[in-house]
Parts: structure tokens; sequence; C-alpha cells
């Protein structure tokens, strides 16, 4: 059957890709137990920033990877001393970090639609290469293979940050037990925020993709993206980043199969995956942790 | 964090003094004003966002729980009362009470999500509200919901009962969020919004009192949403799911202040007022708006504009 | 039946491999004082979490006043007559001192309508009663915590290491209402690391090690018992 394997081998690139887009979330959680609702409109503003440069600049988009890089830090180091430590202070860090990221994200899109207007945009077809490439029969255009392999190298890098650099234990330690890692001697801060740094590093770089694997980026697409990607986050186990490539792909494999199956019920993929998912087994698919009442 | 309810000492009718006089000033207010302010529309959308703030209020206020996904049932009494109108010949207000009636039996098809904590449960109602919506909006259920293309009531369409209709539930919501706030059973809520362990320790059934909670926020929405699709009559599925409805009730109700009473009340006239001033034609400023007032809320004044009262030691019903 | 107010039946329960209470048995008469003593980690607050419903025990039988109460949720066991307080106290931080007592005494007692100020001048807070629970001091929540226990009229309340940090007086205060509470009819299991604090007010106790019960009878044989002096100082006796 050409269509399952169609809706497979895309299935399977496209969920790659996902697993990038949920990451970000998933680090920023994972280390300072704050849920960053204005990540989808991060990924959308590293959407445009490869559209800018695209079209203002007439470079390649892909530069847009190493820039993003560069904003992410500008924004997010300020951003994280402004804001995490005194949400962590608080009473319910969890809560209140939901609803402050949240008008973060609300302020974030409006400043989008201010600056880009509300129209989609879409980046030049070719700029990463104008053919297919094929696997089992299945062709898929090129960037679609770029972005698996840009999400492939950098969950790669993020698992050899965890696994052979001392900020990298450093960050393992204050992501089982905060207290204990500042006792230890930790700069908890210093890790926290340079997570914080990667974390929308991440979210834009996928954003940079984001035009050609899902045609095009709009400031609205921000909030459906969070909710994605929280999905995916959820599936694969809040906190645990390598879980994160599962549930990317089985979000990536539900929704082409719906797509090449159901196409009017696509939309509601990510949706029913993350309800059934948290009133099934709230701790993902990976995590041992129990919940509370 | 605006303090509790008056002297628990004084006389139930002491205690109920200030929840009489919200209501009275609301339904003066509100009766009146259409003969000086010739726009109805505005002031029964203003309606309707005080009453989805203050219904939200209800659950997030009293039990902790933020329902991202509110504008789910809003939508649900909105399709509910629509299409019994449709198909049935039942007089309007039986339609819109039914209307409420389907939200309260969404709710107690969710109520799973409520063994959820915090951020868990708020996107878990976010991903089924957008679910009933992609499901009554499906082109393949445009026979039984009518799809994309919305639902029209025209027949019934009546500008002033829906306006008093309107009124009515507001007052009902006010009422029944100055009965949390003055009750026994308002007080074991916010003892389980504290600690639920502790509460539950001291005889209060938790789980049971959160449905509770739970199903009424949603009677509110319910009702607000079919009363709604009768002022408007003709609608497209967005216009009663979109998540706008449910940011707009959640931003106006911390603005407010959630906890208390006039919190809502406060919050949706201020910034219902400044969003139909400015939000209609550019509405992007508003988004801007009010997305910095809730990251400098949550830093400064978390509990809203009224704990600016609460600072000083004036009590805030 | 009639002189056992509380019995627990080979009680088990496990947090994954690890486990916390094997075969615990042991019976509670009403109006008795228990002392439950261990190590860190023996299990003494688990057994606390399983009689009270917060933790469901693996296996095992316990019951209360003849009714098997192992699977009963917490605000049930409430109404039956168990209570509990917390090592650290839970609080309802942003209510009165008054409001505190007044949920307990509204939701947790089915019966004869509860003095509330009586409640709160055995627990020395009375002139406190308007004050908010969240700026009292640690230990005026400890008993902030023991009122809310008592004002759901108790037949049997677990108290978990309420003697640490306290001063010599504010140990003597608490046990002499722990007296008191003995001798109005309320049994009491007193989960402590203070012996001399503990032989004041009860000469039962139970010794846990690991899980396991290391021995049962007076305080003073239980300090001779070579299992127990192993458990607390470990290596050879």
């Amino acid at each position: 059957m050409e269509l399952l394997e169609y809706a497979i081998v895309g299935g399977i690139l496209y969920g790659i890709f996902f697993s990038l887009i949920g990451i970000g979330l998933n680090l920023i959680f994972g280390v300072m137990r704050i849920i960053n609702l204005a990540h989808g409109q991060f990924i959308v503003l590293g959407g445009y920033l490869a559209f800018v440069l695209a079209r203002d600049l007439h470079w390649n988009p892909l530069w847009a990877l190493p820039l993003s890089i560069v904003a992410a830090a500008i924004i997010g180091w300020p951003l994280y001393y402004a804001v995490v430590p005194r949400l962590q202070a608080s009473g319910d860090p969890e809560m209140l970090s939901f609803i402050l990221f949240f008008g973060l994200g609300q302020a974030v899109e409006a400043l989008t639609v201010l600056g880009f207007g509300t129209d989609q945009r879409s980046l030049p077809s070719d700029a990463m290469g104008s053919g297919n490439i094929g696997v089992l029969g299945q062709e898929f255009p090129d960037s679609w293979w770029v972005a698996a392999a840009v999400s492939l190298a950098a969950i790669g890098l993020l698992w050899l940050y965890f696994s052979r650099t001392k900020l990298g234990y450093a960050t393992r330690a204050v992501m089982s037990n905060r207290d204990e890692a500042l006792a230890t001697g930790i700069d908890v801060h210093r890790v926290s925020a340079l997570a914080f740094v990667a974390g929308l590093a991440l979210a834009a770089i996928a954003g940079v993709f984001v035009p050609y694997l899902l045609g095009s980026v709009s400031p609205d697409l921000g909030g459906e993206l969070t909710t994605t990607s929280f999905a995916i986050v959820i599936i694969g186990s809040l906190g645990n980043p390598l879980g994160t490539i599962i549930g990317g792909l089985v979000f990536g494999l539900g929704t082409m199969l719906m797509q090449t199956y159901y196409s009017s019920w696509s939309n509601v993929v990510p949706y029913a995956l993350l309800l059934v998912i948290v009133l099934l087994r709230p701790q993902g698919l990976l995590a041992k942790a129990a919940r509370n009442a | 964090m605006p303090e509790l309810t008056p002297a628990a000492t004084a006389s139930p009718l002491r205690r109920a003094r200030p929840a009489i006089l919200v209501l009275a000033v609301l339904l003066a207010a509100f009766a009146l004003l259409p003969h000086v302010y010739g726009n109805l529309s505005l002031l029964f959308t203003l309606m309707a966002f005080i009453t989805l703030a203050q219904g939200l209020n209800l659950l997030y206020g009293f039990t902790g729980y933020l329902p991202f996904g509110y504008v789910g049932f809003f939508g649900c009494g909105a399709y509910a009362a629509s299409l019994l109108v449709l198909h049935t010949g039942w007089p309007m207000l039986v339609c819109v009470g039914i209307g409420g009636v389907a939200a309260v039996a969404m709710a107690l098809i969710l109520g799973p999500l409520l063994r959820l904590s915090g951020a868990y449960f708020s996107i878990a109602s976010l991903a089924a509200s957008q679910i009933l919506y992609f499901v009554v909006s499906n082109t393949n259920l445009a026979d039984v919901t009518g799809g994309p293309y919305g639902l029209k009531i025209e027949r019934v369409f009546s500008p002033t009962g829906s306006y008093y209709t309107m009124l009515a539930i507001l007052l009902a919501a006010t009422a029944l969020a100055a009965w949390l706030r003055l009750s026994a059973f308002g007080m074991g809520l916010q003892a389980m919004k504290q600690d639920p362990v502790s509460a539950a320790m001291a005889g209060v059934p938790v789980v049971r009192m959160r449905l509770l909670a739970w199903l009424i926020s949603a009677a509110v929405a319910g009702l607000c949403g079919a009363a709604y699709a009768w002022n408007i009559s003709v609608f497209y599925p967005d216009a009663v799911f979109t998540l706008q409805i449910s940011v707009f009730a959640i931003v106006f109700a911390l603005f407010g202040g959630v906890g208390t009473v006039i919190g809502p009340i406060v919050g949706a006239v201020i910034l219902y007022s400044l969003y139909s001033a400015i939000g209609i034609s550019t509405p992007q400023y508003f988004q801007l708006i009010y997305g910095v007032l809730i990251v400098l809320l949550v830093l400064f004044l978390p509990g809203g504009v009224l704990s600016l009262f609460a600072r000083r030691g004036i009590r805030v019903f | 039946m009639s002189s056992e107010l509380l019995r627990l039946e080979r009680v088990n329960k496990r947090f994954g491999g690890h486990v916390v209470l094997a075969d615990v048995s042991f019976a509670v008469a009403p109006g008795e004082i228990l002392g439950l003593v261990g190590p860190n980690g023996s299990g003494k607050t688990t057994t606390i979490n399983v009689i009270s419903g917060l933790y469901r025990a693996d296996s095992g039988r316990i019951t209360f006043d003849g009714h098997p109460v192992h699977h009963v949720p917490m605000h049930k066991l409430a109404h039956l007559g168990i209570n509990r307080t917390f090592q650290v106290p839970k609080t309802f931080r942003d209510m009165t001192v008054r409001q505190n007592i007044e949920v307990a005494a509204h939701f947790g007692h089915a019966g004869a309508p509860v003095d509330i100020d009586s409640i709160l001048r055995d627990i020395d807070l009375h002139k406190h009663a308007g004050k908010t629970a969240g700026s009292l001091t640690v230990n005026q929540q400890k008993l902030l915590d023991l009122g809310r226990a008592l004002a759901t009229g108790p037949k049997l309340l677990l108290v978990d290491e309420i003697g640490a940090g306290l001063n010599p007086a504010e140990l003597g205060g608490i046990a002499d209402l722990l007296r008191k509470l003995s001798q109005r009819g309320i049994a009491l299991i007193v989960v402590e690391h203070l012996m001399a604090f503990l032989g004041s007010i009860t000469s039962r106790v139970i010794v846990l090690g690991a899980g396991r019960m290391l021995f049962e009878g007076s305080l003073d044989a239980a300090s001779h018992h070579p299992e127990v002096v192993a458990a607390f100082f470990g290596g050879e006796v």
C-alpha cells in the first residue's frame, strides 16, 4: 500500500522534526519546573527570523540557525533573570509560571502581528535543496530531510551535553534535585539560565523549518504549536528530554496516518493524543514518577 | 490575597449585605443603561464576559484549577440550545436552560480531568475544548451540527429577550460566587485549595466538592453560551468555541482578583471597556496590553487589582 | 473487640522495590497511648500514613472500631474517628486560626456541635484566633494542626513527631495536653524520637526497624533489647 508507506516514512520524518519542536519545552520544565507557555510563539519567531533573512537579506534561511542561538541568548538570559528566580520563590511556581508565560506568549504574538501582519509567510522552497529524497520508494522534499537531520543533530548534541560535559552533569543534578545541587555548590541559576536559553534556541531553530514542514508561518500558529509541543512532551514524559523523541514519533506517525486516511480529522490528533495520554498515563510513556490526586 | 468573609459571628442577613448590594448594583446598572446608552450589543457582550469571568472564578478562585478550555462549555451551551431550537418547538428559555444542562453533562464526562494537577489540567481542558470545536465544525457532521457553516436560529431572534436572560444569568452567577464566599461549602473549597490532604483529614470530601465546583462553573458557562447564541442567532462554530473567549475570561478574572465576588466584575468591566475602545479595530494592541498586564500581574500583583485594597487592610467581598 | 479500637494485621507496604512496612501487626485500646519509635526510615510515618488513609496498604488488614478501614478514603476516616497531625504542619495558611478549626468542625464532625473556643483553649491559641495561620510560629502551627484534628472528634489520634524543635517547657505542655486527651478517651499513637518525652506520657511502645516490628513492650525493656539497640546504634551489641 503506497499510501501507508508514505504515511509511515513521512510520519517518521515529521515526527523527528516535532521532537525538536517539543524538546525546548521539555528542557525548560525539566531544569527549572517552569512551563513556558510562550514556547509556540518563540518557534514562530524563529520562523520569522528565517523569513526576514530570506526576504530582506536574500540569505539562505539556514543562516537563521546560528542566528537563532544568538537571539535566544540575547533575549533569554535577561528574561530568565528578570522572571524565573522570582517565580521560584513564590507560593506556586508551576501555575504562576504557566500564567506568566501565557501572558508573555500573548504579548509576543501581538508584537509579531504588529511587526509582520497576520499573513502566512513562506520561504523559498529550494533554499534547502530543490529535489526530493526517496526512501522505500517514497519521496519527500529535501527540506524535510534537512529538518530531520538538524533535529537529530540537536538532540544528539543535547545528549552529549548531558552525558559528557561538566555543565551537563550539573544540569542533570539540578534536574533531579535543585536544593541538593545548590548545596553541593552548583551555581543553579547559571545552569538554569543556560538551559532556558537553550530551550528558547531549540524552539527558534525548530521554527526555521516550520515554513517547510507546515507550509507557512504566521503569528497565530503559536498557540497550536504550544499545545502540540505539550502533547509531545507529555506523551514522552515531562522532564525527560529523550522521551520527547518518542512523543514526536507518536505524534508524527499519528498525524500522517490521519492525514492520509481521514484528513478532515487530522487536526484533532494532537489534542486527542494529549487527552488520552494524560488520562491514562499522565507520567508519559517513560517516566516512573507517581502523580498526585 | 483578599481576606475571607465578613466576621463569621455576624448574623446571616448582615453577612449577606455585601452580596445584596452587589446584586442590586448590577441589576440597576444593566437594567437602566440601555435607556441611556444605545449600544445594546456592547452591553450584552459585557454582561456575557462578566458572567464568564465570574464562572471561571467559581472554579479557579475557589479550587485553584484554571480551565483553559472553559470556552468549551460556552460552546456546548450555545450549540445545545440552538440545536433544540432548530429541531423542537420548545420555548427559548427552556432551550437556554437545557444548554446549561448540556454543559454540565459535558463537565461530568470530562470529570476525570480533575484528577490531574495544575498545569496538566489546564492544558488537558484546552485539548478537550479544541476537540469539541473540531468535532462540531467537521464537514462530515454538517447534517447534525451544521459543520463549518454554523447555525442559524433567526426565528427566535430577540435582542430584548436575550438581554434580560443574560442579565438573569449574570445575577445568578454573582449570587453563586457570593454563596461560595459566605458559606461553609465555600470555606471547605478554600481549605482544599490551600492543602487538599489536610482538608481531607478535616473531613472535607475533596473529590466530590471539586467536582461540584466544576459542574457549577460549567453550568454558568453553558447558560451564558446559550443566551449568547440566542442573542446573535447566526454564528459559525468558532464564534462560540474560540480560545479568545477563554483567554478573555481568564485575563479579566485575574486582573480583577480571583477568590472574591467583585474581582471578576471589576476586571471584566475595566478590560472589556478597554477592548471595545481599542481592541475591535486593532486587536493586536489589546493583546499586547493584556499580555504585558498578565506578566506584570504575576510578578507584582498576583492577587489582582483588588488585592491593592486588601493590602491596606480593607476587606474585599 | 470492645477492648480494641484499632488493629493492624500483617500490614505490608512497598514503594517500587523498596519494602517500607513488613508484616506490621499491633492493636491499640480506647484511651491508650502507644509510642511508635525507630530510627529514621524505619516506617513510622508510613504506618501513620497507612492508618490515616494517605497511603493504601499493599496487603494486610486494618480494623477500626470493628470496621475494616484499609480502603476507606481519608475524609471518611476522619468521620469515623481517625485523625492525625503532620510532621511538617499543614495548616490552611491564608485562613485564620479560628477558620482552620471551623473547617474541621463543620466537615469532620457528624455529631454534636463542636465548642471551637474550648479547642482553641486546649491548644493555647485562643488569643490568636483572628490571626492567619501562615503568620503563626512553627510550634503554634503544630498546635493548630492538632486542633484541626481534635475538632473532628477523633477516637484515635496519630501524632507525628510533635516534639521536634520544642524546648523543655513546651514539651511539658504538650505532654500534659496529650495526657489530657487520653483521659478523655482518645487513643493516641505517638511517633517520637524524644525518649524522655515519650516516657513521660506512655509506657507501651512499638519499635520499628527497616519496616519490621522489632519489639513491643515497655520503653524500659526496649532499651535493653539487643535488636532494638542494634537498630538504633548499628553493628554488634
